[in-house]
């Protein structure tokens, strides 16, 4: 192994390569060569050796040739002085009569990667690309490509690009593919490869007779056209039909792609091409490698979010087989809960329950969770199968029900009775923190229906002192304080313990401070903390009764057939390929994101609008007077808290913070005291006076007035810019105090 | 783009360590194999991301091959490209193993540098592969001035996948029909789920360019003709069935050679054939699946100590067929201490390692009935957990195709050499195997 005697191996290596008898005797010539090769696999340095590699280049023998190149396009980087000797050998090779033969030497040398590579390939390369074997016109080509990121911010060479675009006419398939491929690279920074009318249609022509691989990435390519006219749209989805139906799922999916994009006018176009991939799909479910089964199951998620009903008659296909991983069961849980209707409901939640049982305890949660959304709509059907469950007293079975329980009875209030019903009847107690919180929080939302309530939560009070998880004492604060509500007598008790014990004992702070919180609001008497304390009892939204929205198409399929979809958008590395052409620019913003002028803040009063201010151009006094005289005040609203007492420095600072520009304010202690601010968000400029001791405003000698103008109107912004405003100078208020 | 491609054994050593593209560092290796290969918990996805690099990887018996890029790819591209890498490498050196892949590592580091150039699939087909390649390694100079001239043409040409000028003494065709049948049967003998994942395996050794006709069974070619009222083909199903029954394929996919606008219009498949042995054609039904076996099991618990398993496994096909290669495996609860089995033909054995009962029929004819029971004795737990009662899974050869596809014809027309259709010796086969095959009890 590498991690021993690592110097001691090198040098018997250099010994024998050196050894005149050894490279006498050809076959064991190639067996070191071989040996070093192993060593550079395992992970060990083998550097030292570059030398002595170097010479065993010049032989006749292909496969030493090869293995020679593979070692010095490792460690050609580390020894350049030294790679400069071999390249004699391989220029040498690249005129040599065997097509094949050139065409190592030529792609080896451009696989060396070192400064200053680029003198010597360059001619060799120019010569490749008019070679009459194709073979290497194929490795001169994507030569060019490596030449490029050899020296990526050089000047690029126009008369390569242009004989590349030339090549794209070449008779082999292979070669112009990666033209494509190369020139995209070379490109990249003007947007990738520009496909026109004249190539996108050649492209498509020479299409059969690419490999799948080509077809898959041309396709992708082609997503870049947009045709001139719904004429030739559709001569160019006649010709890409009988893709749709490829051997080979990746085509299929890309060809899919393709014709979604292409028909994002032709909403019956983009279905019919949905129904014709839905059997290739459907096939890649049902595809006899794991990791196929699992990419077609991301894509029939992605296909389902527009089209629901798609796969509703084939719901069997997505039951789980016994040895599947993991990660495959999972998704087909997921699709079979998104594919339950009135008929089938029976047999896929016969089929769920069966693995509740899994002896996985996360599959079975999921399995459980399933349950849970299905009965969202079948209520009756689930509580019977998950009720059951209860039965079987296994501590994670137990946890993931009422886990399932309280989300139940958030979103379908009517299933509230039979639930409260079940966990009262319910013995066993979840032994997770997770599981915990769910009881505590149905005992305390639902503690009137459940009869049996208070003891149950007498239990947890009495062992609060071993119970580790901060998480659960708070739910148990919250449900407590609850309970009282709907039933003091029982309860008072226990409250007052949990109380003493919370505030007194407690180490954790969050618990301390949310004790401290409700002994502060019982104290206000119980009236007032009814109304802090409880809210609706389910999800006010009703997402039930509306049911799942279908999604316009236009939503996912820019990341269709891309990593997106086989784990949730973060694991995007980067923008797929598309963008490239359409927003280079943009790109480019994103990556400067962190120092731009943006920034959003949500306002403290309503915590769903947002509203991003900016600073803009700055804007002259003269313009600013105009405009102010110009417009109508739009808002005035009194502050209520007296103007910041902070040195003018840091207000304005403060207000550039928050991208509000101060434009001008009346300095110390002058009243009446004035401040012209202005600020730009969404398409609007809001202009604002902030002003104190105005005689004209009664009441606002102590108080700050602000007057807001705007262009062009926008409520939204004016509300977000006022609360933006006020929550700023009320901090500063809070420092200079 | 593939960004590099490792080679691992079970343990995470490296075998083979190939990198197409600078922006994949040497550390790679390492973090893959520290990441999933050295990770406690089951691998949560086949595609793992690690700082921004994602893994794709595959496993194959004791092997993980990973393919890595930094670029948002196509996953199901990379996927079938490592498909096709494996079945490359057994098509040179058999079953993917640490050993062989070991022995002919030299090799393998061949293929990877034709395969991927820059990280960009190259030249994938076995056949084309191996004008490239020789496992002995020739010497440049031995290069005849013919065998040049042939890759130029043959990267040239525009039938990628067939070079010209191929002779043969004898021109064979081998046809074989591979099925894999699965089936998900409830306790109570209701078919859940079951289909038939099916090949056509073709090895031909056909001199110059000859041009294939295949015909099957289908249901919507035979309905057709069943209008036309003509029987002219049916009289010349020379190869196989009488085909009085047609199915109904769910769906298929053809080996590039195929010429699909054909298949759309007239459903027939013609085709140039690549030489060597190649996928014509993969197909699926999950409709009048012939399941060769049924297997009606007993489960019944006496006592907390003990559990009585019957089980009965019939054939259902002709009587003159022979399956083979029968296996049933009956999952036994964690806390099995003995069993005693009886079984009336065939070898049947608990092996507590896997903890199931391996009940082994070398050969068995068509509309038969065997039987096994056992008495499972168990250890008393105070484990609470119910045993999740594992199904019952089945493995088996038979010489039929139990979706029923029958090969009507394969007619061969070669116009430039004079060899006609009768002169090829064709063979055909059918092989029907379990894929999962379980019932549940």
């Amino acid at each position: 192994m590498p991690y021993l005697g690592s110097e001691e191996v090198v040098k018997e290596l250099r010994r024998a390569l050196s050894n005149p008898n050894v490279q006498a005797d050809r076959l064991r010539y190639k067996n070191y060569i071989t040996k070093v090769i192993r060593y550079m696999t395992q992970g060990l340095d083998v550097s030292a050796l570059f030398m002595d590699m170097v010479k065993a280049s010049a032989t006749v023998d292909i496969v030493q040739k090869k293995l020679v190149y593979l070692y010095m396009c490792t460690y050609a980087s580390d020894k350049p002085d030294l790679a400069l000797l071999a390249i004699n050998t391989l220029r040498k090779d690249c005129a040599d009569p065997n097509p094949m033969v050139r065409g190592l030497a030529l792609r080896n040398m451009c696989n060396f990667r070192m400064p200053g590579m680029t003198e010597y390939i360059e001619q060799p390369i120019v010569a490749g690309l008019r070679d009459k074997a194709s073979y290497v016109r194929r490795v001169a080509v994507l030569g060019c490509a490596k030449m490029h990121s050899l020296q990526p911010n050089t000047e690029i060479d126009g008369t390569i690009v242009n004989e590349l675009y030339a090549l794209l006419r070449d008779p082999d398939p292979v070669v112009v593919v990666n033209c494509l491929r190369a020139l995209e690279e070379i490109l990249k920074d003007e947007g990738g490869v520009v496909i026109n009318k004249p190539i996108a249609h050649h492209l498509l022509n020479r299409m059969k007779d690419l490999d799948s691989w080509a077809q898959s990435e041309v396709l992708t390519f082609l997503l870049r056209y947009r045709p001139r006219s719904d004429d030739e749209l559709f001569d160019i989805l006649s010709l890409l039909d009988a893709f749709l139906l490829s051997s080979h799922a990746h085509v299929a999916v890309a060809t899919l792609r393709l014709f979604l994009h292409l028909a994002s006018a032709h909403p019956t176009v983009q279905a019919d091409a949905l129904l014709r991939t839905s059997a290739p799909l459907l096939a890649t479910c049902g595809a006899a490698s794991r990791e196929l089964r699992f990419a077609g199951l991301c894509h029939v998620q992605q296909v389902m979010r527009s089209q629901p009903g798609l796969f509703g008659t084939h719901y069997k296909r997505f039951f789980c087989g016994y040895s599947e991983p993991s990660y495959i069961k999972f998704r087909k849980m997921e699709i079979l809960v998104e594919l339950v209707n009135d008929e089938n409901v029976a047999l896929v939640l016969e089929e769920l329950r069966s693995y509740c049982t899994d002896v996985s305890p996360e599959l079975a949660q999921a399995a459980i969770a399933a349950i849970g959304r299905i009965a969202r709509t079948y209520s009756e059907k689930c509580l019977d199968i998950l009720t059951g469950l209860l039965g079987l007293k296994q501590d994670h079975i137990t946890s993931a029900v009422i886990q399932t329980f309280r989300d139940l009875v958030w979103f379908c209030p009517q299933s509230t009775a039979a639930v409260c019903q079940t966990v009262g009847a319910c013995v066993d107690s979840p032994q997770d923190s997770e599981g915990k919180q769910a009881l505590l929080w149905l005992l305390g939302e639902h503690g009137d229906q459940i009869s049996s309530a208070p003891y149950v939560m007498e239990g947890y009070i009495d062992g609060l002192k071993t119970e580790l998880s901060s998480a659960v004492k708070m739910e148990l604060l919250t449900a407590a304080v609850k309970m009282f509500l709907c039933r003091p007598a029982e309860t008072q008790d226990m409250l007052g313990r949990l109380l003493h014990y919370c505030i007194e004992e407690e180490s954790d702070v969050c618990v301390r401070d949310r004790a401290l919180l409700y002994y502060r609001l019982l104290q206000r008497g119980v009236e007032e903390t009814r109304k802090v304390v409880t809210g609706p009892k389910s999800d006010p939204s009703m997402s039930v009764l509306t049911g799942r929205q279908e999604e316009p198409i236009s939503e996912w399929d820019s990341t269709f057939n891309t990593l997106g979809p086989l784990a949730g958008c973060d694991l995007c590395p980067q923008t797929a390929a598309t963008s490239a052409a359409d927003q280079p620019s943009c790109r480019a913003e994103n990556e400067l994101l962190p120092e731009s002028t943006d920034v959003t803040l949500s306002s403290p009063d309503d915590a769903e609008e947002e509203i991003s201010l900016s600073l803009g151009p700055p804007l002259s006094h003269e313009t600013f007077e105009k405009m102010w005289l110009d417009l109508e005040t739009l808002h005035r609203q009194t502050l209520g808290f007296p103007r910041p007492r902070a040195a003018p420095d840091t207000l304005q600072a403060a207000l550039q913070l928050v991208k509000i520009q101060t434009l001008a304010f009346t300095p110390g202690d002058t009243v009446p005291w004035k401040a012209y601010i202005y600020t730009r968000s969404t398409e609007t400029l809001i202009l604002a006076e902030l002003l104190q001791g105005d005689q004209q405003a009664p009441g606002s000698d102590e108080s700050l007035v602000v007057s807001v103008k705007q262009q062009p109107v926008n409520q939204h912004a004016i509300r977000g810019f006022v609360s933006v405003l006020k929550s700023v100078l009320q901090t500063l208020n809070v420092d200079t105090l | 783009m593939i960004g590099g491609l490792f080679i691992y054994n079970h343990k995470g050593e490296v075998l083979i360590s190939r990198v197409y593209r600078d922006d994949i560092g040497r550390n790679a290796v390492d973090a893959f194999r520290v990441n999933v290969i050295h990770a406690r918990q089951q691998v949560r996805s086949p595609v793992t991301n690690i700082a921004r690099t994602s893994f794709f990887h595959v496993k194959r018996s004791n092997i993980w091959l990973a393919a890595v890029t930094k670029q948002n790819v196509n996953a199901a591209m990379v996927f079938e490209f490592l498909y096709k890498m494996c079945d490359v490498m057994t098509a040179y050196f058999g079953k993917i193993s640490e050993e062989n892949i070991k022995n002919n590592f030299v090799l393998i580091y061949e293929l990877l540098d034709e395969i991927l150039d820059f990280g960009y699939p190259q030249n994938s087909e076995t056949g084309a592969l191996k004008t490239f390649i020789t496992q002995q390694g020739i010497k440049s100079q031995h290069h005849t001035k013919e065998e040049q001239s042939q890759i130029t043409s043959q990267v040239t040409g525009q039938i990628g996948w067939r070079r010209e000028g191929i002779k043969y003494r004898r021109n064979e065709l081998f046809l074989d029909v591979l099925e894999s049948v699965n089936l998900l049967m409830s306790p109570q003998g209701q078919v859940l789920s079951a289909h038939v994942s099916g090949r056509v395996v073709m090895k031909s050794y056909l001199s110059g360019m000859p041009e294939c006709k295949f015909g099957m069974n289908d249901k919507i070619v035979i309905d057709k003709q069943g209008k036309g009222g003509t029987t002219d083909d049916s009289g010349k199903s020379e190869l196989g069935g009488s085909g009085k029954q047609s199915i109904a394929i769910d769906d298929c996919t053809f080996h590039q050679c195929v010429r699909l606008s054909k298949f759309d219009s007239e459903r027939s498949i013609s085709f140039i054939p690549p030489d060597g042995e190649y996928e014509l054609m993969r197909y699926r039904t999950t409709k009048d699946i012939i399941l060769p076996f049924r297997v009606i099991p007993l489960v019944r618990e006496v006592g907390r100590t003990k559990l009585e398993v019957k089980v009965v496994i019939k054939s259902n096909f002709k009587p003159s067929l022979l399956a083979q290669k029968i296996e049933v495996r009956i999952p036994t609860p964690l806390n099995t201490s003995g069993v005693q089995v009886i079984c009336m033909k065939g070898k049947a054995k608990y092996k507590a390692s896997e903890n199931a009962i391996v009940w082994k029929i070398k050969r068995m004819a068509g509309m038969k009935e065997s039987q096994i029971s056992a008495e499972i004795e168990l250890l008393p737990t105070n484990d609470k957990k119910k045993w999740a009662r594992p199904p019952i899974s089945m493995n088996f050869e038979v010489p039929f195709a139990p979706s029923g596809l029958k090969v009507r014809y394969l007619k061969v027309f070669e116009p430039k050499l004079n060899y006609s259709d009768h002169d090829v010796i064709k063979w055909v086969r059918y092989i029907g195997r379990s894929g999962i095959y379980e019932t549940r009890c």
